[in-house]
């Protein structure tokens, strides 16, 4: 019973739902926010969830991670590989979303402001991930590294997003945080729900991807054994 | 007994840069030339002030630096096979990463002191000589996460094909919290003037970067070292 | 910026995102369906060598 509810369909049609639930009731229900932002403030639910939910996967990356190394099983390795990979995906999304709005809010396709930067280096730091990973031949061994990276990767994104947010002193007048958006009720629910589905979506991807990984490995191992 | 074997580890990689001292010159070579480069990149055809660049300048020259260094004593470690030698020794991997970090550091060192006086000479016009001893403290504070950091990529970076190249791609994301607090630090102490109130938030988070990640390499540099 | 240049953008934001969602999960469909060819068709083949070796 527990299998067939967490089944890549089944958690792809509930993030469906979800989703599809949250962008009605932000347009039809939440109001338009009256501050500086007007009716672009509306990307806001589906773009802060979606910088959640690549914190999320990079976050089961490091889980993954630590796993592998105290049990070097390849399935671990399996699941660091798919998470980063949709980490990086909607990272990318974070990016291509967080400009949009830019432009439609401060009218500048790009600032150096905390998020966007944040998300900028993060972006880089886990496509190091694959690049160190095409670089290794030997199976266990590029497992073993790529486990060492996303781990010291991980700590490193919160590490950065404060230095980006702390430090550059008083050289950037646009600042938006999600605090400012100040959430009342119909706004909260709003954004809750979408953050519900996009969760819900990387799950559904996580499972089918790492179903696919499995495939792809079962593939060489049935090579093998007719080479051999 | 690992006290005797880091300080064993540490007096071989000194001695044997010392003897030659081919990396050390090619840094500091690399630092002089960076900062030359640094005057026509960003003052040719102005008589832009760059008072509040020159943090940025310095730790963008030395990051590279430390980078060449890494590259070449990791490069050596491989191709004379100390590394697979050391690992059969019974030491424990962490004073292996102890002593190379340790290394490492000693050499950025060695290059800051002389390339600072240097860049001052380029660069600075007020004397900061005041606030001398907040400068090699943020210099010691953000060397060590360099240090701690590219010495745990440089070991892993060193064991893929790609070797040299894999270093900077990995290392530099990593780095720039570390980055961003020395140059501002850095930039304070060379244009204004700072205490330590000022810079003590900065600090703060260069020791705690370096606390973070000598733990993290702590705990993974078996696995780094490979089999 | 009135509601209509705003919904514009908003608009772009939210196709961008359904657009890469789908793009993506439509590259996955067809990498897995081709993956799980290829494990039956080698599934078979397997067990036509092992066939063949054991029937000789």
């Amino acid at each position: 019973m527990v299998k067939k509810l967490t089944s890549a369909p089944a958690l792809f049609a509930a993030a469906g739902a979800f989703l599809v639930t949250g962008l009605l009731l932000a347009f039809l229900y939440a109001p338009i926010d009256v501050s500086s932002m007007g009716f672009s403030q509306k990307i806001f639910y589906y773009h802060a969830p979606i910088a959640e939910t690549a914190l999320v996967a990079f976050g089961i990356a490091f889980v993954a991670a630590i796993l592998y190394l105290r049990d070097p099983d390849p399935k671990w390795d399996r699941l660091g590989y798919v998470s980063v990979r949709l980490g990086l995906l909607f990272s990318l999304l974070v990016m291509a979303t967080g400009m949009i709005w830019g432009k439609a809010a401060w009218d500048a396709w790009w600032a150096w402001e905390p998020r966007l930067t944040t998300f900028l280096i993060v972006c880089f730091l886990y496509a190091a991930y694959f690049v160190l990973r095409q670089v290794v031949e030997e199976e266990s061994r590029r497992a073993t590294f790529a486990a060492v990276f996303a781990i010291v990767a991980f700590i490193d994104v919160p590490i950065t997003f404060f230095a980006t947010r702390y430090m550059p002193e008083g050289l950037h007048p646009v600042v938006i945080t999600a605090g400012d958006t100040g959430m009342e009720g119909s706004m909260f629910l709003s954004f809750m729900i979408s953050m519900a589905g996009m969760t819900l979506l990387l799950a559904a991807l996580v499972r089918s991807e790492v179903a696919a990984e499995r495939l792809k490995d079962e593939i060489d191992d049935l090579k093998i054994r007719i080479g051999g | 007994m690992a006290g005797r074997q880091f300080m064993a580890i540490l007096r071989k990689d000194l001695i044997r840069e010392l003897r030659t001292r081919e990396m050390l010159v090619s840094m500091f070579l690399f630092v002089m030339l960076a900062l030359v480069i640094f005057h026509y990149a960003f003052g040719v055809d102005t008589d832009a002030d760059l008072t509040y660049f020159t943090g940025g300048m310095l730790w963008v020259t030395f990051i590279f630096s430390a980078l060449l260094g890494l590259n070449r004593s990791f490069a050596q470690e491989k191709d004379e096979q100390c590394l697979d030698g050391l690992l059969l020794c019974p030491v424990d991997r962490v004073t292996i990463f102890f002593a190379k970090t340790s290394g490492n550091l000693v050499f950025l060192l060695i290059i800051q002191a002389v390339s600072v006086p240097v860049f001052t000479l380029f660069f600075i016009e007020r004397s900061y000589l005041a606030d001398l001893g907040l400068f090699v403290l943020v210099l010691l504070l953000a060397d060590l996460g360099i240090c701690t950091l590219g010495t745990l990529l440089a070991t892993i970076s060193m064991s893929t094909r790609a070797r040299d190249l894999l270093l900077p791609i990995v290392f530099l994301p990593l780095i720039v919290p570390v980055l961003i607090a020395a140059t501002s630090a850095t930039t304070a102490i060379f244009a204004d003037g700072a205490d330590l109130g000022g810079l003590a938030a900065r600090l703060g988070f260069l020791a705690a970067f370096d606390a973070v990640f000598m733990i993290a390499a702590y705990g993974t540099y078996d696995f780094a070292i490979g089999e | 910026m009135s509601i209509e240049e705003g919904a514009k953008f908003v608009a772009a934001a939210y196709a961008i995102i359904l657009a890469v969602v789908i793009a993506y999960y439509a590259m996955s469909a067809r990498r897995v369906s081709g993956l799980q060819r290829d494990v039956d068709l080698l599934k078979q083949e397997v067990e036509r060598r092992e066939a063949a070796g054991s029937g000789d």
